[in-house]
């Protein structure tokens, strides 16, 4: 095997099973902050239950998350010694303000929001939970940003050899790009937030127990799977596309399957792309939809691959798949969401097993959509690392050998099965005990009078 | 000199990092040796279990400088070392994960799985900083571009191997003094007499690793006073940190510990110093900090995302850390 093949396939498993949990992260935690905040206001016990079982949730993605994500930071030296040398300058920046601006932040306060009860005021408590919701959500930021650049490189001048300078920090933070990609992975999570939640009570219902948290689960998750599904196609997936189409003309042909170019292309719902054909097998079409959604006109032209040269081109079938099922299953989300919303909206939902079912069964899905999204995004992107600056073939650590990629990868894929096995057993436990049982006194450690330091 | 002020920066971040998660780690390293029971274990998890991923922040943080300020050394040295650093990636995993998942089930087996697990990759990662260290501090053997050449084995040199150890027991007496002050009850004496019976070692280590850093003139030319300073100051909070442990005073004793280790860190940086990766004695190559040195533009981003947000940082964690510090108390005590 290439090395650089070897490095790609490990920092593609690490990043997307580390992404995993920020989807989790990142969609539960405004569920806590609502519930907390809803506690403070009523003194209800039920929200505070409901806000202790979801923080119990959290805290496992959130353990997961830091101890998956730490490596993460340090591969870019490991494995792609040519890349960070030439561009740490550039990303550093948001890679460092991760740290000291989110990481930090939601890190400190989870502290308090894990062990804190009893120990800090209402209102200190109420804080951290916004405060740990915030700090996810900015963490977000930071690491689209850094993606973001290397998709559509702003901001920067080239040295003497070729080295990358930072020139302006906030066109790199504020960079159309990273902003539209930014909402539209946001929207991502929540949707996935939104489906946790509402599967999780749906469960309850199905399975007649906490029927009061079921009912109240399945309500908030479904109003948000529905609000954030929208938005993530429009207007967030639609700006999001505008700049593949604008920036990346070469992906865009390649998500979409087009070989030639077309006037009034028509988009592809579903086909297999035969790429030594230059065509799609047994494709269904909507005739000129391409053309509008890309440039807002029916007729308008859009260029296929053929127009470029194939060494340009990324590997189309896996960016033409994952970018179809990213919009495939965005597409079932607002449906289920809105069937939802609707028995809701009549007072049926929570006596229609079917709907439950649907609900709970959709839970996985938004993960996959996500996941799909990012490998559309990144595998198109090839042949560059950094999008007409730099080859990904160039960029590799020059001194680690394949035998070398493949063992660690290989150890990596192994600790994270077993984190993998330990997160399901430990999440599912933690529904199973459910969030009625919160309401019992915990062995919380007593407070002692604080001690001299 | 905007390469001596990326130095700093980055060397005081690492600083903070090894002075927060060094008591957690030293904790952790020792907690077989004065824990006698499974709730004392518990009681020493419980006492690090909110604070530990922030103090580990200050890795992530200073990796994420190092990559902005000195990119070249970040690549160098990351790559330069895959296998290592990996193996190290791999025991932050195991020692978060131990922390954060062994009170989610109630189990004696899984406690106990937890602990030694726990405890055994937190001494494991002092080891490997320490070697990494006391590499650093000896020199490489590099090649033109700077890279590592030797082999995994010839980093395990007796010079560096001793201040891997020296890393044990020194960072155990810091964690010592912190289960001290964190810990209330016989298990907080307990540690505090082990910080004081540990002293010994540290004293003896540190006697003779700087003898043999004299003796090897590791010690760059640059900035020898800074080094001898550094290493005096040191030795004097090391005496105070016995003082303070036999007076029974863990606040005073950790305070001391903190003091110490900044002595000796700084003396350690000013031994590299200019260089980011030091070539062997008499070998040639190695990374200073005048090459790719940062554009002054980076560096003035850097630094003004590094002055504001750890000033925030500092801030926020001191006034978290006032309102949680209570102290734990041993579950077979509490009434």
């Amino acid at each position: 095997m290439d090395v650089v093949l070897a490095d790609r396939l490990q920092f593609a498993f690490t990043l997307m099973f580390h992404y995993l949990f920020p989807i989790g992260t990142i969609g539960l935690a405004p569920f806590i902050a609502w519930y907390e905040f809803r506690a403070l206001r009523t003194g209800e016990q039920r929200y505070k239950s409901a806000a202790r079982f979801w923080t119990k949730i959290f805290a496992l993605n959130f353990a997961m998350g830091v101890v998956t994500g730490i490596p993460m930071e340090f591969q870019f030296g490991t494995n792609w010694a040519v890349f960070s040398a030439k561009t740490g300058a550039v990303i550093g920046q948001p890679l460092m303000m991760e740290g000291v601006y989110a990481f930090f932040f939601e890190s400190v306060f989870l502290g308090i929001l894990l062990y804190g009860r009893g120990r800090v005021s209402p209102a200190l408590y109420l804080f951290s939970a916004v405060a740990v919701w915030l700090g996810a959500w900015l963490s977000g930021y930071f690491i689209v940003v850094v993606d973001a650049w290397m998709q559509h490189p702003v901001g920067y001048t080239l040295g003497p050899g070729g080295r990358i300078v930072l020139q302006s920090l906030g066109a790199v933070l504020l960079s159309p790009f990273a902003l539209w990609q930014y909402a539209h992975v946001l929207c991502g999570a929540i949707v996935a937030g939104g489906f946790i939640v509402a599967g999780v009570g749906a469960y309850y219902l199905l399975a007649k127990r906490d029927l009061e948290f079921g009912r109240e689960f399945v309500r908030a998750g479904v109003i948000v799977a529905l609000a954030s599904s929208a938005l993530v196609i429009f207007p967030t997936g639609d700006r999001n596309g505008n700049d593949v189409t604008v920036f990346q003309p070469i992906k865009l042909a390649a998500m979409e399957g087009l070989f030639k170019a077309e006037h009034g292309a028509a988009l592809a719902i579903i086909g297999m792309p035969d790429v030594a054909g230059r065509t799609l097998i047994d494709p269904v079409y909507v005739p000129d939809l391409l053309s509008f959604l890309a440039y807002g006109n029916p007729r308008a032209e859009v260029e296929g691959l053929s127009a470029y040269p194939v060494e340009l081109w990324p590997p189309v079938e896996l960016t033409y798949y994952a970018y179809h099922v990213m919009v495939g299953l965005g597409t079932i989300f607002i449906a289920v969401a809105a069937i939802g919303a609707l028995l809701l909206w009549r007072r049926r939902l929570f006596e229609t097993p079917l709907a439950l079912w649907a609900i709970l069964l959709t839970m996985p899905f938004p993960y996959i959509a996500s996941e799909a999204g990012w490998l559309a995004a990144e595998v198109g992107r090839q042949p560059w690392i950094v999008y007409g600056l730099m080859k990904t073939q160039t960029a590799a650590s020059p001194n680690v050998v394949t035998g070398e990629a493949i063992f660690t990868l290989i150890g990596f894929v192994g600790m994270y099965f077993l984190l993998g096995v330990l997160f399901l057993l430990l999440t599912l436990r933690e529904i199973a005990i459910g969030p009625a049982a919160q309401a019992a006194p915990v062995a919380a450690p007593p407070l002692a009078p604080a001690a001299t330091r | 000199m905007t390469s001596i002020i990326g130095f700093c920066l980055i060397a005081g971040m690492l600083f903070a990092y090894t002075l927060l998660d060094g008591y957690d780690l030293g904790a952790a390293a020792m907690a077989p040796l004065v824990a006698k029971a499974r709730s004392e274990r518990s009681a020493i998890v419980e006492s690090i279990a909110p604070f530990w991923s922030g103090n580990e922040v200050w890795l992530v943080a200073a990796g994420g400088a190092l990559f902005a300020i000195f990119p070249k050394a970040y690549a160098v040295s990351f790559s330069g070392f895959y296998l290592p650093f990996i193996i190290v990636l791999w025991l932050l995993m195991f020692r978060g994960i131990a922390i954060e998942l062994r009170a989610h089930l109630p189990g004696d087996m899984w406690m106990d799985f937890w602990d030694v697990a726990f405890s055994a990759s937190s001494a494991l990662l002092i080891l490997l900083f320490g070697v990494a260290f006391g590499n650093l501090v000896r020199g490489l053997p590099l090649d033109a571009d700077g890279y590592f050449t030797g082999t995994f084995s010839s980093l395990l040199n007796p010079y560096s191997l001793a201040v891997g150890v020296l890393a044990i027991v020194a960072l155990g007496q810091h964690g010592l003094a912190y289960v001290a002050c964190s810990v209330e009850g016989t298990l907080g004496e307990r540690a505090l007499r082990y910080s004081g019976r540990i002293w010994w070692l540290v004293l003896g280590l540190y006697v003779a690793v700087s003898a043999a850093t004299i003796a090897g003139r590791y010690a760059g030319p640059a900035t020898p006073l800074l080094a001898v300073a550094a290493s005096a100051l040191a030795f004097v909070a090391l005496v105070l940190v016995a003082v303070f442990a036999r007076r029974r005073k863990p606040g005073a004793a950790f305070r001391a510990s903190v003091v110490f280790l900044s002595g000796l860190l700084v003396a350690a940086a000013a031994t590299m110093y200019p260089y980011l990766i030091r070539p062997a004695p008499g070998g040639s190559g190695g990374l200073t900090i005048f090459e790719g040195a940062p554009a002054p533009s980076t560096l003035a981003y850097t630094l003004a995302i590094a002055i504001v947000g750890l000033a925030l940082v500092i801030g926020y964690s001191h006034f978290v850390r006032q309102r949680m510090s209570v102290a734990v108390t041993v579950l077979d005590e509490r009434t």
